[in-house]
């Protein structure tokens, strides 16, 4: 009896992982291009889509509730605070998107590049942690609080994406082609060309 | 003969994929210039220009425009102004937003219960952003004119709920 109920524990245990295997992510080649890619696009929509201050400034300062609540009446109070809420959550929720494609591509990048700062790369992974986890509590913030009860929150969030930007654009340009010439005109003459 | 009208093609296929920017700009101008000046509302310049482009291949024609330049900086053109109209509807408070949408409602000359069946239900302004939007500069402004036209309509209502009967 024991060892029957020993194989269906295996058994279970192998279905699980099984299922693991399925489900997760599609692997992708480490430092692909695609990963590049993905990357730079994240960078540009965080960028010029998501924290420019003008933009955030807008969701998030209470300008339009004040004129909301001095001229309308509840039912449209109401469906104004539904709207500002959607927005805000669904900005929260691209902003922590994007930081996953930017970690995942440092993640990757990591592996490829040949001198690194242990320290760097660890901040680096500190403050992406805690800008996600930012993000989650920024959520439930305004779950709870409306669009209202979280701004300075949304502007720290804002601030910290943005400086993880330019760290990626940083680790980006390492990859473009003027990089490629610097180290193609460091080789040795008759050395591998790149 | 056949070779020199291929390359006259080629070349002028290099010079329509490719509008020098100072064409461009100077097209803008002009359109800034003739037209688009007496379009005061953002709103209403959006839902202009967004009229220009062809559904189906997403290119904007304006003969006149054309005529001057080239159909491709005259493009361009449209493109750019387009995009810096919704930019500036996108930074407008939702009280800003409320005044365009007026302005628009009347300078449409339909009777406001119609406008506002018709702004509720079909939501034109979602066929009208620039290409290559981000999505959620995109559903932000349709947010804010879903709400300002909730507040111009209770106005309207509360107008005609006021008005005497005849």
């Amino acid at each position: 009896m024991i060892s029957f109920l020993l194989y269906i524990a295996v058994g279970l245990g192998l279905l699980i992982l099984l299922f693991l295997a399925v489900f997760r992510r599609t692997p992708r080649a480490e430092g692909s291009a695609q990963a590049l890619l993905d990357a730079r696009q994240a960078v540009r929509k965080l960028q010029t889509g998501l924290l420019p201050s003008e933009f955030v400034n807008t969701i998030f300062s209470d300008q339009d509730w004040q004129y909301v609540t001095a001229t309308t009446s509840l039912p449209i109070q109401r469906l104004f605070m539904a709207e500002r809420k959607r927005i805000a959550l669904a900005w929260v929720g691209q902003i922590r998107r994007q930081l996953i494609c930017l970690q995942d591509f440092h993640r990757g990048h990591s592996r490829h590049f040949a001198h690194l700062n242990p320290g760097v790369e660890i901040a680096l992974a500190v403050d992406f942690a805690l800008l996600r986890l930012e993000c989650r509590a920024l959520s439930v913030l305004l779950h709870l609080r409306g669009p209202y009860g979280a701004s300075r929150i949304a502007g720290r969030t804002a601030a910290a994406a943005s400086r993880l930007c330019e760290t990626t654009e940083q680790a980006i340009s390492f990859l473009t082609s003027r990089g490629a010439v610097r180290v193609t005109n460091d080789s040795a003459q008759g050395g591998a060309q790149l | 003969m056949t070779p020199p009208r291929v390359a006259h093609n080629y070349e002028r296929e290099t010079v329509t994929e490719h509008p020098r920017r100072s064409d461009v700009q100077a097209a803008e101008r002009d359109l800034q210039l003739r037209t688009l000046c007496e379009i005061h509302s953002p709103l209403a310049r959006l839902i202009y220009l967004a009229g220009l482009r062809d559904y189906n291949t997403g290119l904007y024609h304006h003969e006149g425009l054309a005529s001057r330049y080239s159909e491709d900086a005259a493009c361009e053109a449209l493109a750019d102004c387009h995009r810096l109209a919704f930019r500036e509807l996108l930074s407008a408070s939702l009280e800003e937003i409320v005044g365009h949408l007026e302005s628009y409602m009347g300078s449409t000359a339909t009777a406001p219960a119609d406008f506002f069946a018709a702004w509720n239900t079909l939501r034109p302004y979602q066929v009208a952003v620039p290409a290559q939007t981000d999505s959620l500069s995109a559903e932000f402004l349709f947010s804010n004119l879903k709400v300002a036209l909730a507040i111009l309509e209770s106005r309207y209502q509360g107008h005609t709920a006021s008005a005497p009967a005849a």
